[in-house]
């Protein structure tokens, strides 16, 4: 019984109802519309049509272009044949890592023998990262080179690499301890958060200021922004400064802007405003800037020189803090292509890195040297 | 007496005026925490904030009401910033303002045709396309702008976006003349109002001799022009163009939308509901700031943000069921016969 | 009968170009490097697929009845952070699969509720669910993630059975359900009923309120199945689990040929769908490496596929 009222609903939909007349067009209403039903029905050949040829002339140009790039890629590498070495950013398509990939493509142009693959989550997700790394490691490509956004997250895919014979070392921030032979070490987040606040200490004019001060971090759950908060915050506390709030914007600008702008109007008291991304920190200084407070309340952050040059020219910004990220991609790939020729081995204390000279090694830790605090007076000087 | 009351309730099922109390009550308990919530600063930020979002809410309300959707504004507002910051930076072409802006609009508008053009001759659902077009978008701005950011946009145009003549950015000026604009032509010109006929009953607007394809081209491509429109006044506010502008903007702006009270299946809706949305869901982060709530309670912000929301939503399905006279198990499925409701095997048995 | 004729008779025209559109390109990819087609690199990379196509299934579900459901990627962050907050407190496994299933389920039956009790649109209800899910994960939180499950856990999604990945299994165990609760049984078939016609459907005697409260429920259930392969794949549970999930599970729902106003569509084309944009993804992402291209191509392909299939069929029925 039920069954046949089913099919009777079912049937019933062959006499159209209001809502199928919307979806394509009932006939007589195809007569009304005489010209654009056929307009239509030529568009959407053509549409059709056309893409179809794009899809297969972009498959076939590609497939002349790019094969011998691919079966250097596919064979693991070893003596004198081309190295394949894959660079993972935490988000590609910031200026940072940009400039860092600038440095690296320098080092594989100067090696030669080495085919650099620079690629990574436009945004940030280290789900992605963990994701590129296993397809590397099907891939069979020499050396994977990771900067994790979430150590834990990309553990599993950094030793499963490891496990098929691909070397994995970290760069820009350090992975889970057993899931990589080096770290390319130019700060951890210890240097950077302790960094950054003595920064602060420093630019208001001694360790004995008091005020308010306020962090603008990127998400709640953002990892390597929640590790440095973590250092910042003991750090603070030895500083008769006072840490009001901690705000989350995301990895967006108008909000970034927005939150600084509030924090700003509601802490009369405010001295300074950490931007921990690379989002927040030209927001905050915007922020600033705008209310018109450049030189009282002080902005300091993690940003390339080049990025915060304005804001440190009229006095927004008195310190930004960095490392030479030119030569951290230089000398991640240096260090790689070694690695892969059995050059650079687990208990060396020295690694010769080109043009940056001798480079020490603390355990497994290669060391790019200090961070790099850039002011009015030198960041003229950089240019990345 | 009775007759208060009646007019308190009609009043009610307003959603402005639910709106609007609930912005009076927000604002009454912020500033009774921190009255420098009601600073004339502070005031004049929340406009400033608002004005993107009402001057493209302005045209994605229009695209819903012919019961269509956009959810690609946001990557569109990026892929326009990158191609004005490449256009009329001092670092890059360095082309004149007055041939850089106009493209930029003149892009947005084709742009918003071209979506118009796959959802009406290409005959598919216009959440797909814009759907498509989001991802597809925003993946083409991050390769537009290979990695580096774009600063340096002409001062005039940074000065009028900052500070604005009379003193107000002129992003607020923007929206209020987008909003005059659209309000006649919702009210004023037939093109408004074919565009709601369209929307309450597709079937009956094709039978009167309106085409649909036409009006809804004008949608999209309205949509397209405010998008490029917002971009230009507001983008020259930010420090600087980077390709994630306007991540999550297409879900705000819908948001926006369907709390003022437009109606997702089309044919209905106000723009004033929309802008006192848009102002409400703008205040909930410098609420929270001035309600000071510390650093744990600033992990909660997403959470308030989506509890405004469905209790907006909530709230009006309560109030409109209230107003159709407590017929609460029949007719509140939006159908006009009553439907016997748990009705499995019923009639067979 | 005409060919013509037959075209417009013949029921399978999206499977069969999606079927057609996979040969192509795996025949592509086979001539431009035989190496992408090695089965054990499949195998291993098809992991990146599992969570997506668990959550596929109820998806195609609801937008046969013509709803749709935003918060599945929010639902997963709350489910995560209910499995990491349990393990944390208990140290149980199986007690935090069990929590992470029930929150699921529970956050589903509060769009269910939404839905057809209070008879909101899914697409507003889903908007709002999806921020207030994520926002509750983060809050409940405060952001911080939970890690160290052990390894015997990571080999739930990490590992293999005779060769192939235990979520295969799983996966194809609850499609093969789906399927023949789709095809074989009564209120499978009211779900076509209610995407054509909702109100014929209600005359005709179907529970409607009652199977979609179902269906947004299952929703939510498979949410939490599909974090618990989530967290044991990345071996961390956090609240931005699967952040964005939603666009991509609609995305293949909808190129699998499912319409998005509900009534036509069916798992088969799905499991194709998904297959076409895992390939898709995997080849463009190991072919260009060039992370932008990907999303390029998945957004023209969604957009693709639907006017190929109106060339092909220009009038159809919905």
């Amino acid at each position: 019984m039920k069954q046949n009222l089913m099919q009777r609903s079912l049937n019933s939909q062959e006499c159209r109802t209001n809502r199928s007349a919307s979806e394509s067009s009932p006939l007589p209403l195809r007569e009304m519309d005489g010209t654009v039903a056929t307009i239509n029905r030529w568009l959407s050949r053509t549409i059709g049509r056309a893409l179809a040829v794009f899809i297969v002339v972009a498959c076939l140009s590609d497939c002349s272009g790019e094969t011998d790039n691919d079966s250097g890629a596919a064979s693991p590498g070893g003596g004198s044949e081309k190295l394949t070495i894959c660079l993972l950013p935490k988000i590609k398509g910031i200026a940072y890592f940009t400039s860092c990939a600038e440095g690296a493509q320098a080092a594989a142009d100067e090696l030669g023998n080495v085919e650099l693959i620079y690629d990574g989550p436009t945004d940030g997700d280290p789900k992605k990262q963990a994701e590129m790394i296993e397809q590397w490691t099907v891939d069979g490509v020499d050396v994977i080179c990771v900067a994790p956004n979430a150590p834990d997250v990309v553990a599993n895919a950094m030793r499963e690499a490891q496990d098929l014979g691909v070397i994995v070392l970290t760069w820009d921030a350090d992975g889970v301890e057993n899931a990589r032979s080096f770290f390319v070490n130019q700060a951890t987040a210890q240097s950077i958060g302790q960094g950054m606040v003595d920064a602060m200490v420093k630019d208001l004019g001694g360790p004995d200021v008091e005020g308010d001060v306020v962090i603008v971090s990127a998400d709640a759950t953002s990892a390597n922004q929640n590790a440095w908060i973590d250092v910042m915050k003991p750090a603070l506390e030895k500083t008769k400064l006072n840490l009001v709030t901690i705000k989350y914007p995301g990895e967006n600008a108008s909000a970034a802007l927005a939150d600084a702008q509030d924090v700003i109007k509601k802490y009369p008291n405010l001295k300074g405003i950490f931007g921990i991304s690379s989002v927040s920190f030209p927001g905050a200084a915007e922020a600033v800037e705008q209310m018109g407070k450049s030189g009282e309340i002080l902005v300091t952050g993690l940003s390339t020189p080049n990025e915060m040059k304005r804001f440190v020219e009229n006095g927004t910004v008195k310190s930004v803090i960095l490392w030479n990220t030119i030569d951290l991609g230089y000398l991640t790939i240096l260090a790689a292509e070694s690695l892969a020729k059995g050059e650079l081995k687990p208990g060396d204390t020295t690694f010769q890195a080109g043009r940056l000279g001798e480079k020490p090694i603390e355990g497994d830790n290669i060391l790019l040297g200090d961070i790099l605090v850039f002011t009015a007076e030198n960041i003229d000087e950089y240019d990345f | 007496m009775n007759a208060l009351a009646d007019i308190a309730i009609k009043l009610l099922r307003q959603r402005e005026v639910g709106l609007v109390l609930l912005i009076l009550l927000v604002t009454a308990i912020v500033s009774l925490v921190d009255p420098g919530f009601l600073d004339d600063r502070n005031l004049k930020d929340i406009l400033v904030r608002s004005a993107p979002t009402v001057i493209v809410a302005c045209g994605v309300m229009l695209v819903v009401v012919t019961a269509e959707i956009d959810i690609s504004v946001g990557s569109l507002m990026a892929l326009l910033a990158a191609l004005m910051g490449l256009m009329i930076s001092h670092n890059e072409w360095q082309l004149s303002m007055w041939i850089g802006i106009p493209t930029v609009l003149l892009c947005g508008t084709l742009i918003g045709l071209l979506t118009g053009a796959l959802v009406t001759l290409g005959n598919v659902p216009s959440i797909i396309v814009t759907l498509g077009l989001l991802t597809a978008i925003r993946g083409a701005t991050t390769l537009l702008m290979g990695g580096e950011n774009i600063d340096g946009l002409p001062d005039e145009l940074q000065t009028l976006s900052k500070v604005g003549p009379a003193g107000m950015p002129l992003g607020v000026w923007t929206a209020v003349a987008v909003l005059i604009v659209t309000q006649i032509i919702i009210t004023h010109t037939p093109l408004g109002r074919r565009l709601f006929a369209l929307g309450s009953s597709d079937y009956s607007a094709r039978m009167t001799g309106l085409s649909a394809t036409r009006l809804k081209l004008f949608a999209f491509a309205y949509t397209g022009f405010l998008t490029a429109l917002a971009t230009v006044v507001d983008v020259p506010r930010l420090p600087k163009i980077e390709s994630g502008i306007g991540s999550g903007f297409e879900l705000l702006v819908v948001t926006c939308v369907v709390v003022g009270g437009v109606s997702i299946a089309g044919g209905r809706g106000r723009l004033g509901g929309v802008v006192l949305s848009v102002i409400l869901l703008t205040m909930v982060r410098p609420v929270l700031t001035f309600l000071d709530v510390g650093e744990a309670g600033e992990k909660w912000t997403k959470a308030i943000q989506g509890l405004f929301i469905l209790i907006a939503v909530i709230t009006d399905t309560v109030v409109s069921r209230s107003r159709r006279g407590g017929a609460r198990n029949t007719s509140s499925r939006g159908t006009q016969v009553a439907v016997p409701r748990d009705a499995t095997g019923g009639p067979a048995a | 009968m005409s060919i013509a004729d037959f075209m417009k008779r013949f029921p399978w025209w999206h499977e069969v170009i999606l079927g057609v559109l996979l040969a192509g390109l795996l025949s592509v990819v086979g001539v431009v490097n035989p190496q992408f087609l090695n089965l054990k690199g499949q195998l291993l990379l098809s992991r990146h697929l599992w969570e997506f196509a668990l959550l596929a299934l109820p998806m195609t579900l609801i937008i046969l009845t013509g709803g749709i459901d935003l918060s599945v990627g929010a639902s997963m962050g709350m489910c995560a952070v209910a499995f990491g907050l349990c393990h944390a407190n208990t140290g149980s496994l199986a007690l935090s699969c069990l929590v992470c299933l029930l929150i699921g389920t529970a956050g589903g039956a509060v769009n269910g509720w939404l839905v057809s009790r209070m008879n909101v649109h899914p697409l507003i209800v889903t908007l709002a669910t999806y921020a207030t899910f994520r926002g509750l994960a983060e809050g409940t939180s405060q952001g911080e993630s939970y890690s160290q499950f052990g390894d015997g856990f990571s080999q739930l999604a990490r590992g293999m059975w005779w060769g192939v990945p235990i979520p295969a299994y799983l996966f194809a165990l609850m499609a093969i359900t789906c399927a023949l609760y789709l095809s074989k049984t009564p209120s499978g078939r009211y779900i076509y009923a209610i995407g054509h016609n909702e109100l014929a459907t209600r005359f005709s005697g179907a529970n409607v309120d009652r199977l979609k409260f179902r269906l947004y429920t299952f929703s939510g259930f498979m949410a939490g199945l599909a974090t618990i392969i989530y967290v044991s794949r990345f071996d961390t549970a956090k609240a931005d689990a699967g952040t964005g999930f939603e666009l991509d599970v609609i995305t293949a729902v909808v190129v699998g040929g499912t319409s998005i106003y509900g009534g036509r569509g069916n798992i088969g084309g799905t499991v194709l769908g998904l297959l076409l944009i895992h390939e898709t993804r995997l080849f463009v992402s190991r072919q260009w490496q060039i992370e932008e291209l990907r999303s390029i191509v998945i957004g023209l392909l969604l957009i693709g596929s639907l006017l190929l299939y109106r060339v092909v069929r220009p009038v159809h029925r919905d």
